[in-house]
């Protein structure tokens, strides 16, 4: 009977921090369930010039040229390989150099970022500084170097 | 057996209601400032269990919206006394699995925010681990409490 009240008590405050968290946050919820939130957490409202896009949409852009690839991952990494044409802004060494702020792109133009896939976080990380930044059109490409490498679309290894 | 062997253990060290009101204060006021802190940014703390790289997308998402809500509830029930053995069992199961990703973020080397404490969070290192097991001692202690004056009483 003690161990019958026991697990009801732990349900009831379970329940209690279920009922209180989806309702407060219940805008957040309906946005999951109409398509936010699956590849990052930011709120697209919040960040509008921030745009989630997949493989197929970057290799337009490559293609067509149209935009700057932002590679957000180490100096090191980058070295052993990244898209053709990128450039490395290595989100965690700038952010503790206090680096980022000296980064200077045109608001018009298009950037991708990516870094290592949907595992990664400096992408979205970076695209939220160029947010503030005032860039007007940031995509940033989820599936990443991993995606990218694996499609065998084009790479270059220089160092 | 191995409850009342547990229960003996921990009832050398709380049969002193002062130092369990301690606990409760200590353990109960670390996890209300806690949840709260996360709870003022649930996309920060969505983000900060993701980057632990063990929960899919959906999973971190729903646990950083309804976690916090429960160790503040937790946290209070601890210092005012209510459902006090409940709250110190979740939490400290809670603690327990903190600790495993813990210390499962630092063998494979990746380095992040430990997302403890929304935007206040430090890194995931050593000393974190001795923070959470230091409460899990005391959340463990309440817990046990319970337990041991109910042998005791037998």
């Amino acid at each position: 009977m003690a161990l019958k009240n026991f697990l009801l008590q732990i349900a009831f405050i379970l329940f209690l921090g279920l009922i209180i968290g989806l309702g407060i946050n219940f805008s957040l919820v309906q946005k999951y369930f109409l398509g936010d939130f699956r590849f990052g957490f930011i709120s697209l409202d919040e960040y509008s010039s921030i745009m989630f896009i997949t493989l197929g949409e970057a290799e337009e852009l490559f293609l067509e040229r149209d935009a700057l690839f932002i590679d957000s991952r180490s100096k090191e990494a980058f070295q052993e390989g990244h898209i053709l044409g990128a450039v490395n802004i290595p989100f965690e060494e700038y952010k503790k150099e206090k680096a980022l702020d000296l980064i200077f792109l045109p608001p018009e133009g298009t950037v991708v970022i990516y870094c290592d896939g949907s595992e990664c976080n400096s992408s979205v990380e970076l695209a939220k500084v160029f947010h503030k930044k005032g860039l007007l059109d940031i995509r940033i490409f989820f599936g990443g170097w991993i995606e990218w490498k694996g499609e065998g679309l084009p790479v270059s290894l220089e160092k | 057996m191995e409850r009342r062997r547990a229960s003996c253990i921990f009832g050398k060290m709380i049969r002193n209601k002062y130092i369990l009101i301690a606990f409760r204060l200590v353990v109960g006021g670390v996890f209300i400032w806690a949840g709260v802190s996360k709870i003022i940014d649930p996309l920060e703390f969505a983000q900060n269990i993701a980057n632990y790289r063990v929960f899919p997308a959906g999973i971190s998402f729903f646990v950083a919206l309804v976690l916090p809500w429960i160790e503040v509830i937790c946290g209070v029930f601890l210092i005012l006394g209510i459902f006090r053995y409940a709250s110190a069992l979740l939490l400290s199961g809670f603690l327990a699995v903190f600790l495993v990703l813990i210390t499962a973020t630092i063998i494979r080397g990746i380095d992040i925010d430990c997302g403890c404490f929304g935007s206040l969070s430090t890194k995931v290192d050593y000393k974190l681990i001795l923070e959470d097991s230091i409460l899990l001692f005391f959340s463990l202690n309440i817990y046990f409490s319970h337990k041991s004056v109910r042998v005791k009483s037998k």
